[in-house]
């Protein structure tokens, strides 16, 4: 345990000695000192999930906040891996994608704070302290706070940034009413004693899992307390988009999990209320995403359907320990999980090829790319890997999970009851529907960015890939994916292990079921590596046998010769008729100049989807918000005595009061 | 293991046979005498020997797509249960694999499409996309009620209906039916959602995907969209066909439903035009209040009293 510590130390240094080496370096030393600081947090953390014992270390702070306990147990040690491994693949990206902004003014407050946000994320979810848990958990916010506002001369990025800050202060704020309702009745703020009294006050336990589940599902990003991440990601730089995505936003459903770890069995109404919830926001933002132009903006959308996605495995999860039905706890939870740890990896490894592109065309609006795959190959086919793998499609590792959850649904059919049955009817129906706008989304994405023709001028200058430094560590994402779609066993098994851990034994025979779908994944797996295989055997083939045959012309233009890049279909044309189909969910935005007179002249057309929720809840409420703050605005008169005289009456309030209440 | 053989022939030969029947119905109504039912076959016999042309357009996605929609409906097929007898992998949920496997067919294929650069097939993806996306969560409902009925949930679950719903059984096949038909009609890119025979590139769905691609490229498109309908009209043959039977009977009963399939479809796409396109919609989201009306009665049916 003391090794993590010391992990933890050195990240927090890392970024101090990385910010005074002279440019050239700074990047280089942040990464081989935080490759260090990693090692040492991984290894306490591989040896809990391998079977040695639960580590712990007990703090004293007496007066202040009791004895703090940081535990590694298999769902810490679960978290600590991802946050590392995904964590330190992005700093090694950064080497190639800070190259330009070396000279910025920000460069070394980046420096510091991007190690400060890795290692505030390892102690969140070691600590076991109520008090000590929110200090990390804020020092994580502002860390993060002060990543996404690297280019801070840009207006709309500090406006991202406030957006995102004011956020995860609402959402902590019902973290911290959750742990004062808990301390209050505890009289602690140590998690285990919080565990005990949880265990024998159920009304408790439903009032507080739900503040927390809000406050960590914004976090994580559950509609409808998602509106921060679609403006926070597009500001970020990439790889800072990459943590915050693949990484930071898991920490929510850490906070989410361990809740589930504290109150034991939850009641049936939470189990509905988090699939309920986690089914909208799959919809919600599988559908966002459609809409949306900007390329880091539509990952950020994609990242809340896959929240949802993984809260559903999560509810379903939930649903089946309320349901005393353990194979279907299992299974849920364990495809929870599973798909946390693979959207970590296929998130990441899309908002780092997103950077790439970013980096050569300077742009972020994909209605003007097209034909990139020519001239960034590698980097076309590590989107195309990630892009199959974040719609759940074989033989890569978003299937497996995917798989997971639905059979956990599937398998909550058998749950006999009847409101637990319509539920998971469409839950499935959900996920499907889920899972194929997904590959209208990603298909459009991919294509629109690398195939066809460049759609205007700056693409068509693009010229070469990006660095080696930046493509190695995306290489390495997709050989993940690969592997673990191919070999999910043993993931699996340290996944169970996890879902033990969380699942109270006591109450439940977990083993049952636990063969049964070991027996599927492995012939599951076996298929799909087979299937792999065949493409594999049956493109080589292709190529080989059709190469003397291949005649190249135009593309077929209908008799119609004179096609040209302008004609193609847009990302826009390309998602209309189901946008146009689902158009009450959507507020739309036109700014449209139509040619009116006889000779042509300039017009254009452009259209806008903006988030109904922001529209239509959010906007409203800042409004009525700001309207009744203004009232006070008269308080601030910008002059000394005055404030003087705020702070007598004050103090006068106070006294009276104490005489009062004494 | 001989019958998961004859069923793997099935899976690759017979649709040539079933695209001839359904010409030689719509030739039959026609007035016409038709092509020979081999016709289909001769078809891809010849465009297997022929050479390409390829767009200069087009990235390595365009070479590779037909394979890839090729394996990923053999791959398919293993987990559907054709002639007699169970699928050739029979695992619990199935379903999703069956599904996710073709999904991954049609991603490449979408993206085949818009790598041409053409206008008419990003056209023709993006309808493709779009029904696609309605199609789905109706089936899945569909099959997850009869799971949830049949307590099985393997593709076996569909040949259980009648043995675990009594009466109520016989609603529930003819409504799944139909949904699975419409299903059948939308992926098969049949009438009258989309019309594999005409020649106006603006109201093709599948076929306008297809336009740049030519020799054994055309062939394996044909085939793999051949082998799609076989699975689809296999899983109504399923719950119609009794168990009980012997394989010889069984896979003659089979190759009876796909032939008398392959005549109705004939049939409607004789006797009806195709469904202007802002209304093919409404026709596919048939399957979705189908799917509900399975959905209720199976409720009905196990906490009904």
């Amino acid at each position: 345990m003391n090794s993590y510590f010391i992990g933890i130390i050195i990240l927090l240094l890392s970024g101090f000695i990385a910010a005074s080496f002279s440019k050239n370096f700074k990047t280089i030393v942040l990464t081989i000192l935080s490759a260090i600081g990693s090692v040492f947090c991984l290894i306490p953390a591989c040896n809990v999930l391998l079977g040695k014992d639960i580590l712990v270390k007990t703090f004293d702070f007496n007066e202040l906040f009791g004895a703090v306990n940081f535990v590694i147990d298999p769902l810490a040690a679960f978290f600590i891996i991802v946050i590392c491994v995904m964590s330190f693949v992005s700093v090694v990206y950064s080497n190639g994608y800070l190259k330009p902004y070396l000279d910025s003014k920000n460069i070394n407050s980046h420096l510091v704070f991007l190690p400060m946000l890795i290692a505030s994320m390892l102690a969140v979810v070691t600590c076991q302290n109520a008090l000590m848990f929110l200090i990390c958990w804020e020092i994580m916010s502002l860390s993060s706070f002060f990543l996404v506002i690297f280019e801070s001369n840009k207006k709309e990025v500090v406006k991202a940034g406030i957006k995102y800050l004011v956020f995860m202060h609402v959402s902590v704020l019902f973290i911290i009413m959750a742990f004062a309702l808990l301390s209050i009745k505890a009289g602690s703020f140590d998690f285990a004693v919080f565990k005990d009294v949880l265990a024998h006050n159920k009304s408790l336990a439903n009032i507080v899992f739900l503040l927390a589940f809000v406050g960590f599902g914004t976090k994580s990003g559950f509609v409808p307390f998602h509106n921060w991440l679609p403006d926070a990601h597009p500001a970020a730089p990439s790889h800072v988009s990459a943590i915050m995505s693949g990484v930071m936003i898991k920490t929510g459903f850490y906070g989410i999990l361990r809740g589930i770890d504290l109150i034991g069995m939850p009641s049936k109404t939470i189990a509905f209320v988090v699939l309920t919830i986690a089914g909208i926001s799959a919809l919600y933002g599988i559908l966002y995403a459609i809409t949306q132009h900007d390329l880091k903006r539509f990952l950020a959308y994609s990242s809340i359907e896959n929240v949802g996605v993984i809260g559903m495995g999560i509810g379903v999860g939930m649903l089946g320990m309320a349901y005393h039905n353990p194979a279907v706890a299992l299974i849920g939870l364990a495809g929870g999980i599973f798909h946390i740890l693979n959207h970590s990896i296929f998130k990441e490894l899309m908002f780092l090829t997103a950077g790439s592109v970013y980096l050569k065309t300077h742009t972020r609006d994909i209605e003007i790319m097209g034909g990139l795959a020519k001239v960034m190959p590698i980097t076309a086919i590590l989107f195309l890997i990630g892009a199959v793998a974040i719609c759940g499609l074989p033989p890569f590792n978003g299937f497996i999970s995917e798989f997971l959850i639905y059979f956990g649904m599937f398998k909550g059919l058998s749950i006999n009851n009847f409101e637990a049955v319509i539920v998971m009817l469409f839950a499935i129906s959900a996920l499907a529907f889920v899972g194929t706008m997904a590959i209208l989304c990603f298909t459009k994405a991919f294509s629109i960015v690398f195939l066809g023709l460049p759609r205007s001028e700056k693409i068509a200058q693009v010229k070469e890939d990006c660095e080696r430094i930046m493509l190695v560590p995306m290489g390495f994402l997709a050989t993940l994916i690969l592997l673990i779609g191919i070999f999910p066993q043993k993931i699996l098994l340290k996944i169970n292990k996890i879902v033990f851990s969380i699942i109270p034994s006591t109450s439940m025979n977990v083993w049952s079921g636990c063969s049964e779908i070991f027996m599927t994944i492995l012939t599951i797996a076996l298929v799909v590596g087979c299937f792999a295989a065949f493409v594999l055997v049956l493109v080589v083939l292709k190529l080989r046998l059709t190469k003397s045959k291949i005649q190249m012309h135009e593309t077929w233009g209908c008799g119609y010769d004179r096609a040209n890049n302008h004609m193609q279909y847009t990302a826009s044309s390309y998602a209309s008729p189901l946008l146009s189909m689902l158009k009450p969910l959507f507020k739309k935005v036109f700014d449209v100049e139509k040619p009116r007179k006889l000779f042509p002249h300039s017009a254009h057309f452009s259209l806008q989807f903006e988030d109904i929720e922001e529209a239509y809840v959010i906007n409203p409420l800042l409004k009525i918000d700001e309207w009744f703050l203004s009232k006070f605005e008269s308080l601030q008169s910008g002059n000394i005595q005055s404030y003087i005289k705020y702070g007598l009456i004050f103090l006068l309030i106070v006294i009276i009061g104490s005489l009062f209440i004494g | 293991m001989i019958m998961k053989l004859i069923n793997l022939i099935i899976l690759l030969f017979v649709p040539f046979l079933m695209m001839g029947l359904i010409k030689k119905t719509k030739s039959f109504w026609g007035g016409r005498k038709g092509p020979s039912i081999m016709q289909p076959w001769f078809d891809f016999v010849r465009l297997m020997k022929k050479d390409f042309v390829i767009s200069n357009t087009t990235s390595a996605v365009f070479k590779i797509t037909p394979v890839i929609t090729f394996a990923s409906v053999i791959f398919a097929g293993l987990f559907v249960p054709l002639a007699s007898g169970n699928a050739i992998v029979n695992i619990p949920v199935g379903l999703i694999v069956f599904a996710y496997i073709l999904g991954l067919g049609k991603f490449f294929a979408l993206i085949s499409a818009m790598d041409t650069g053409s206008s008419f097939e990003g056209m023709g993806a993006s309808r493709e996309a779009c029904f696609t996306s309605i199609v789905e969560p109706a089936f899945f409902m569909v099959i997850g009620s009869i799971m949830a009925l049949t307590g099985n949930y393997t593709f076996d679950a569909l040949g259980k209906i009648l043995s675990s719903a009594g009466t109520y059984g016989i609603l529930i096949i003819v409504f799944t039916a139909l949904v699975l038909f419409i299903m059948l009609l939308t992926e098969g890119s049949r009438v009258p959602v989309d019309d594999p025979a005409t020649h106006l590139e603006l109201t093709m769905i599948h076929e306008v995907m297809i336009l740049d691609n030519s020799g054994s490229d055309l062939a394996l498109l044909t085939w793999a969209n051949g082998i799609k309908m076989l699975l689809i009209s296999s899983l109504i043959a399923y719950m119609v066909i009794p168990s009980n039977v012997s394989d010889f009977v069984g896979v003659l009963l089979y190759l009876g439903v796909i032939a008398l399939l392959s005549v109705i479809i004939g049939t409607v796409e004789s006797s009806m035009a195709r469904i202007r396109m802002s209304h093919v919609f409404e026709f596919v989201f048939i399957m979705s209040s189908l799917a509900l009306v399975v959905l209720s009665l199976v409720m009905a049916r196990m906490f009904g009293g």
